[in-house]
């Protein structure tokens, strides 16, 4: 498993077993509003952290979509936390019809991912939360397609 | 599991031919410099770590004070990208200098040159735009070094 966990592409960050800090937090979306993340407890979560400065963020998100929509009636809920400004970020979100919802995390939301493990502080990033509210994976880097569902498979 | 992940780090850390080098921290991916070429010129310079780069159009520069007056000249040109977002951009690897002038400092005044740059790596990360910071003291010109490679004095040819 540890051969395997080298393979990925993408780095396995320090692994905080327990989602605790972060959904315990609320952040606003581009309207404003504030949206408590425990509102999603008992989904398998997949908090992805992104920008639309961040090409590589941009590049993977119409795979999330398609994730969204084929696994969103079993339980899985992608939730964007957007290190941009509000406007950016929607405006991205509405180009590829993001179907998840979008959290406006600012500068402030990249530190709380160094705290998760993200020890560079770069994007993307990406935790995957079960629905017990542990954290089952993270990772900074890409996360390709059939890399997510290997693991969401397990979890849903 | 714990002691799994750590072993995958460390792996990932000692072992890069088992998977990708681990990604560097951003002010050794781009490390930025600042020294006074004369009392009027500033040369600024991002040293760009193999497999990095930066957008040039996110390379910002200020001085502080303000009333210094800074003046930035056209960016080099950098290598052309088609992004999918974006557009047309220009990105910079290796190393990328720039002559910043100065116009109203005194001779020996200390500024602080500000520069922003955002940068990205090869496997597929980005960092956040970084703001660094370098105070230069605005000698007059250091002499070229003697052959034997000894420094010189700054600021004794005035």
């Amino acid at each position: 498993m540890a051969l395997a966990a080298g393979l990925y592409f993408g780095w396995r960050a320090d692994q905080p077993t327990d989602a605790s800090t972060l959904l315990a937090l609320s952040l606003p979306d581009p309207s404003g509003r504030s949206q408590p993340l425990n509102q999603w407890k008992g989904k398998v979560l997949v908090v992805n952290f992104w920008a639309t400065w961040c090409t590589p963020c941009r590049e993977e998100m119409p795979e999330f979509v398609k994730a969204q929509r084929e696994l969103g009636s079993q339980g899985l809920q992608f939730v964007g936390i957007a290190v941009d400004e509000p406007d950016k970020a929607e405006r991205f979100a509405s180009d590829i019809g993001l179907n998840y919802p979008v959290l406006i995390g600012g500068y402030g939301a990249i530190e709380l991912s160094r705290t998760l493990g993200n020890r560079v502080v770069a994007l993307p990033f990406t935790i995957i939360v079960d629905r017990q509210g542990h954290v089952a994976h993270s990772q900074l880097g890409p996360l390709k397609p059939a890399q997510l569902s290997a693991i969401v498979s397990k979890l849903l | 599991m714990r002691w799994c992940a750590c072993i995958a780090a460390a792996l990932a850390i000692a072992l890069p031919a088992l998977g990708q080098p681990a990604p560097l921290p951003v002010d050794k991916a781009f490390r930025f410099t600042a020294r006074a070429l004369n009392p009027e010129t500033v040369e600024a310079r991002f040293a760009i770590a193999d497999g990095y780069y930066l957008y040039r159009d996110r390379i910002h520069f200020s001085v502080d004070p303000a009333d210094a007056g800074l003046v930035v000249p056209v960016l080099p040109e950098g290598k052309v990208k088609e992004d999918q977002f974006f557009g047309r951009v220009e990105t910079y690897r290796g190393s990328i200098t720039v002559n910043l002038g100065i116009k109203n400092a005194a001779v020996g005044q200390k500024v602080v040159i500000q520069a922003e740059s955002q940068g990205c790596w090869d496997f597929g990360i980005c960092y956040p735009p970084q703001i660094q910071r370098v105070a230069v003291p605005l000698n007059a010109a250091t002499a070229v070094p003697a052959r034997g490679g000894e420094p010189t004095k700054k600021g004794w040819l005035e």
